[in-house]
């Protein structure tokens, strides 16, 4: 604003020099007019409650009275005197390890089967991508109940019962609607599998080279940045997986807690039974333990993902 | 599940257009800035009081609430009145997310299990003050004052409830039963239940394992109760350890609904073994037993709770539900209009009926007695059979056993899923309980 009325001097000064200081500032000052909605959205509505949620962690809270201080309480509570948290970690566990590598794997498939495809291309990539678009939504987990349920399409087809309603069962259940999402990942493998050079394919065609050793000598290989990148989003979302737990159990995890995910457990504690302190606690928890599982994927990262750029060096 | 219906959206009335391609933008922006050109342009929304009144409950109840409340938006046009609902559960969650966020409804309806924590957290109004237009004179005092937490008013019961065994009247006859009369016992009904379920191939009723409600009526017919008077637990894992047992037993054995169906149980009579044409009976409150009349077509039928083994009933009178209004509420007088409204007003009572229990104003419950018709007459009739029978009413539970319930269900589902004996939940149970209430 103010730069609009700088004197004439000073702007032929400005123009005349090389590395323009002037300017730049009010590129800067630009840039923060355009990052303002932003910066204030990260303060107001991502900084400053998690800062009331770590304070919340050390305090006992219910919601209506004021919250008392009851400092490493809620923490030590959780890792020694409640089962039923256990039981929770392990269920997500068990889920992330099921759900991420059955999902990635049919992401890669589709989209293998998909890249050299001619015709129908566009539809078939909106088709697998549409689940993706609906995933998340109440809506989807409540059909997907409806499909499980004793009664439902799955009982009558196949005779086995309600899967939702089976200890067993369930909780497959809520990883095959995470698996049935998976056109992000595969739209992504597919943008990566393009940048794969033909030649490549071409020479090892020459060499006398199966699908299967191209496959694994040259798309691997190829494709091991995006497959990382989707190993580590997909995981991150999967260990805060809520709505279909949620909706399938109606609420409670179950049957017999058996999809108890770790989020469920976390708002079960905090709105059923009004323990937000330990619910914040259980959630900051949950933030510590994705990022040490990041991590680690990093960390193993450097053995098997393969930059193009590293052959240059 | 979370069905959750808002009547109407409170939006800016639209303008009547200028040249409608040119207005388009500007009309947009105006709705956003403004939010109140009315026809007239000038005209403002604004003007209107508009209040938020949200309660749980089924279908049925929900015509007629919004029935009632159509009357009193005719009565006083100043006020728009925004309804939602859902089921108990989800609608339990939802208000207490709404009550934290300093964003509780104008009015709302109340469990007995949250007049405690709520009025002791502040979000409820002291309803003395509000005495010129909510009239509470013609209330049973006792029942009244089931609404005072340290001598303030701070919600109104609106009906009176008590728990009943719906069943399907054609099942419960093709068995050769005989209607169940005030007194049976436990073992009475289990051999019901076992009879149901050998004579028409489907379980006899719910497995009421997983119901704190039923038990405590069990508990009660032996002269225990679910918490003492000093507000700790007033049974023992001994205690709960039979109780699972004698539902366990009858569960294997096919007489009561399987873990499958049970787990199922959110509150709402359409997730009920009975409502899904799977059982031939259901324990619930009678208000609510009106929403199993569209889902068994063969007609139901109420039944008094059975009694401990020497006769003792279990069962009680309670006031089935609140209303409440909130303290931070920008309208207390209006919001006080509509409670007093829905609890006294003539013909707001001959729509509403039965539909939250039997009215606790006296005048209107002599009034609408002669004129209720179908399940409403039902379920005076029921109340009638059980007047005076029953044993007062436990003190209001305190705030832990909110989340206890669902506790309750969840450790049950350990055991009809055979992964726990009764013994081992039980005592599960009981940690866990005592742990809540401590803190």
């Amino acid at each position: 604003m103010t730069t609009t009325h700088v004197p004439a001097t000073a702007r032929g000064k400005a123009v005349a020099r090389p590395d323009r200081p002037p300017r730049r500032r009010r590129r800067e000052g630009a840039a923060w007019v355009f990052l303002s909605p932003w910066v204030l959205g990260a303060c107001v509505l991502t900084l400053l409650p998690m800062a009331v949620s770590l304070y919340l962690s050390f305090t006992d809270y219910d919601l209506f009275n004021a919250p008392r201080w009851v400092g490493l309480r809620n923490y030590t509570q959780m890792f020694t005197e409640d089962p039923r948290y256990w039981r929770s970690v392990l269920t997500t566990l068990l889920y992330v390890v099921i759900a991420v590598p059955l999902q990635l794997a049919l992401a890669l498939l589709v989209a293998l089967a998909l890249k050299n495809m001619k015709r129908g291309r566009g539809f078939y990539r909106s088709a697998f991508y549409a689940p993706s678009l609906l995933g998340a939504s109440m809506s989807i987990a409540l059909v997907w109940r409806a499909i499980f349920n004793d009664g439902g399409t799955v009982d009558n087809l196949l005779g086995t019962g309600g899967w939702v309603n089976r200890p067993g069962w369930a909780l497959l259940a809520v990883a095959l609607l995470t698996v049935w999402q998976f056109g992000a990942p595969m739209v992504i493998f597919l943008a990566g599998l393009q940048q794969i050079p033909g030649e490549l394919y071409e020479a090892a065609e020459v060499d006398g080279a199966s699908a299967w050793r191209r496959f694994l000598s040259i798309t691997v290989p190829m494709l091991s940045p995006v497959i990382f990148f989707n190993l580590v989003l997909q995981t991150i979302q999967a260990f805060q997986v809520f709505t279909p737990a949620f909706a399938i159990s109606a609420g409670k995890g179950g049957p017999a807690d058996s999809t108890l995910f770790y989020t469920l457990y976390l708002y079960d504690r905090g709105f059923v039974a009004s323990h937000m302190g330990y619910a914040s606690a259980m959630a900051w928890v949950l933030l510590l333990a994705i990022g040490a599982v990041t991590a680690i994927l990093f960390r193993t990262s450097r053995s098997w993902v393969f930059y193009a750029s590293e052959e240059d060096r | 599940m979370p069905r959750i219906r808002t009547r109407k959206s409170w939006e800016p009335r639209a303008a009547k257009s200028w040249k409608p391609r040119a207005a388009a933008t500007a009309l947009a922006l105006c709705g956003l800035l403004t939010g109140c050109l009315g026809p007239d342009g000038s005209g403002s929304v604004g003007g209107d009081v508009v209040l938020r009144y949200t309660w749980w409950g089924n279908p049925d109840r929900a015509a007629r609430t919004q029935a009632a409340v159509d009357l009193f938006e005719k009565r006083h046009p100043g006020i728009d009145v925004q309804t939602s609902f859902a089921g108990y559960e989800a609608y339990k969650q939802k208000l207490a997310t709404q009550a934290a966020g300093g964003d509780a409804p104008d009015v709302m309806q109340l469990d007995y299990r949250m007049i405690d924590q709520y009025a002791s957290g502040g979000v409820l109004l002291d309803l003395a003050g509000q005495q010129p237009v909510l009239d509470t004179a013609e209330f049973e005092p006792g029942l009244l004052a089931t609404g005072k937490v340290d001598g303030k008013q701070y919600a109104v019961p609106q009906g009176r409830g008590t728990e009943t065994m719906v069943y399907d009247t054609e099942k419960w006859q093709a068995a050769g039963l005989e209607p169940p009369r005030v007194g049976w016992t436990w073992s009475d009904w289990a051999d019901a239940m076992r009879k149901v379920a050998a004579e028409t191939g489907v379980p006899g009723g719910t497995d009421p394992g997983q119901s704190e409600d039923a038990f405590e009526i069990w508990l009660r017919g032996q002269g225990r109760a679910l918490y003492t008077d000093e507000r700790e637990l007033g049974f023992t894992a001994d205690d709960l350890t039979r109780w699972w047992t004698f539902t366990d037993e009858l569960r294997r054995e096919g007489a009561v609904s399987p873990a499958e169906q049970t787990t199922q149980l959110d509150g709402t009579v359409e997730n009920t073994p009975l409502g899904r044409g799977k059982a031939a009976s259901d324990v619930n409150w009678d208000a609510p037993a009106s929403g199993y009349l569209a889902l068994v077509p063969t007609g139901i039928s109420l039944a008094p709770m059975p009694a401990g083994e020497d006769g003792t009933p279990g069962q009680y009178f309670k006031p089935s539900m609140f209303m409440g209004v909130a303290a931070d509420s920008e309208h207390p007088e209006e919001s006080a209009r509509l409670v007093d409204f829905m609890l006294n007003d003539d013909e707001a009572a001959k729509i509403l009926g039965a539909t939250r229990g039997i009215p606790v104003n006296e005048s209107i419950r002599e009034d609408i007695a002669a004129g209720l018709k179908d399940f409403d007459k039902t379920i005076y009739d029921y109340q009638a059979t059980v007047e005076g029978k029953l044993d007062p009413p436990p003190q209001a539970p305190p705030s832990g056993d909110s989340a206890l319930q669902t506790t309750f269900q969840r450790d049950y589902d350990q055991v009809s899923y055979e992964r726990m004996s009764p013994r081992e939940a039980a005592e599960n149970y009981l940690t866990e309980a005592k742990a809540e209430l401590r803190s």
